[in-house]
């Protein structure tokens, strides 16, 4: 197998048309069907009736953020079992207890996030290691 | 069609890159980065590394750049951060970065000249990776792991810090 051919890029370029397809379809038809009335509140946001007042600036707690990168974290993760998992016949059981080492480290990391609250939102009820 | 396709998605590449940097909001410039990336991730696959190309999709184009935009939008800086990222546009920011970088360039063409082939034009299958990253290199499999297990471990500890220090100290 040297170059990708041409033959390998037609898959690609049949997702690539359906996709624009989808986005397309998707675009036209809540533009077909969404409604075009212009009044002086129609790009107010609807609160329950009620007026919003005030920024929307708001500071948000670094919670979130938080589970955004736990999220990149553990990304990276899939992407070492991906590539151990397409190998897998190729591997054995070399290959088997290298990557069970590797999810014990990280399932020793999610039990740590766990148990000391990491992974819980807003206001913290758990009491754990990473308190005190 | 290779050679053609490759010097559009490096064009594309190029071109997003100098549109992320000149954007004054951040937002617009994250979506001309998450192009960049898309784009860099095909030049990836047309050089005959697909593992590659779809690592930069899942990690950079995907789980980063989500992240960016994510805080980004979060932090919702509004026309004051356009004002100040609109600062930091002058020559005098940007002029010393531009001239180290430019000194990195000269010196990736003159070693790229100097070597015959940089890519052995040779498709590296992912499952050719996996048997590599697993074979010789698993110890650095390994480290990548307690490296993983020290950044979650790391994230959390600066984030509880500082959201409580927000709310005065309660520890």
């Amino acid at each position: 197998m040297s170059n990708p051919e041409s033959a390998e890029l037609l898959p690609f370029i049949v997702y690539f048309c359906a996709v624009v397809l989808l986005v397309a379809t998707m675009l036209i038809l809540s533009w077909l069907l969404g409604q075009r009335r212009q009044n002086k509140s129609t790009n107010m946001p609807f609160e329950s009736g009620v007026l919003s007042v005030g920024s929307s600036q708001i500071r948000l707690s670094v919670e979130f953020y938080l589970i955004a990168i736990f999220f990149v974290i553990f990304d990276l993760e899939t992407v070492f079992i991906f590539a151990w998992a397409i190998a897998f016949f190729e591997l054995g059981w070399y290959g088997f207890f290298a990557i069970l080492v590797f999810i014990l480290v990280l399932t020793v990391a999610l039990i740590y996030e766990w148990r000391s609250g990491a992974l819980d939102w807003g206001v913290k009820t758990r009491t754990g290691i990473g308190e005190s | 069609m290779i050679p053609f396709l490759f010097y559009m998605a490096a064009a594309i590449a190029l071109v997003s890159t100098v549109l992320a940097l000149t954007r004054s909001n951040a937002a617009h410039a994250l979506i001309y980065l998450i192009i960049s990336l898309l784009a860099v991730a095909v030049v990836f696959f047309l050089l005959g590394a697909p593992f590659a190309a779809a690592l930069e999709i899942v990690i950079y184009a995907g789980a980063i750049m989500v992240l960016f935009v994510f805080v980004i939008m979060m932090l919702n800086l509004g026309e004051e951060g356009d004002q100040r990222e609109r600062g930091w546009l002058e020559p005098g920011v940007w002029i010393v970065p531009a001239i180290l970088a430019a000194a990195l360039m000269i010196e990736t063409v003159a070693v790229i000249s100097m070597t015959e082939g940089m890519t052995s034009g040779e498709m590296v299958s992912a499952k050719a990776v996996g048997i590599k990253l697993f074979g010789p290199y698993v110890l650095a499999v390994e480290i990548a792991s307690m490296l993983l297990l020290a950044g979650l471990v790391g994230a959390y500890h600066v984030g509880r810090r500082l959201s409580e220090r927000r709310r005065g100290g309660i520890s």
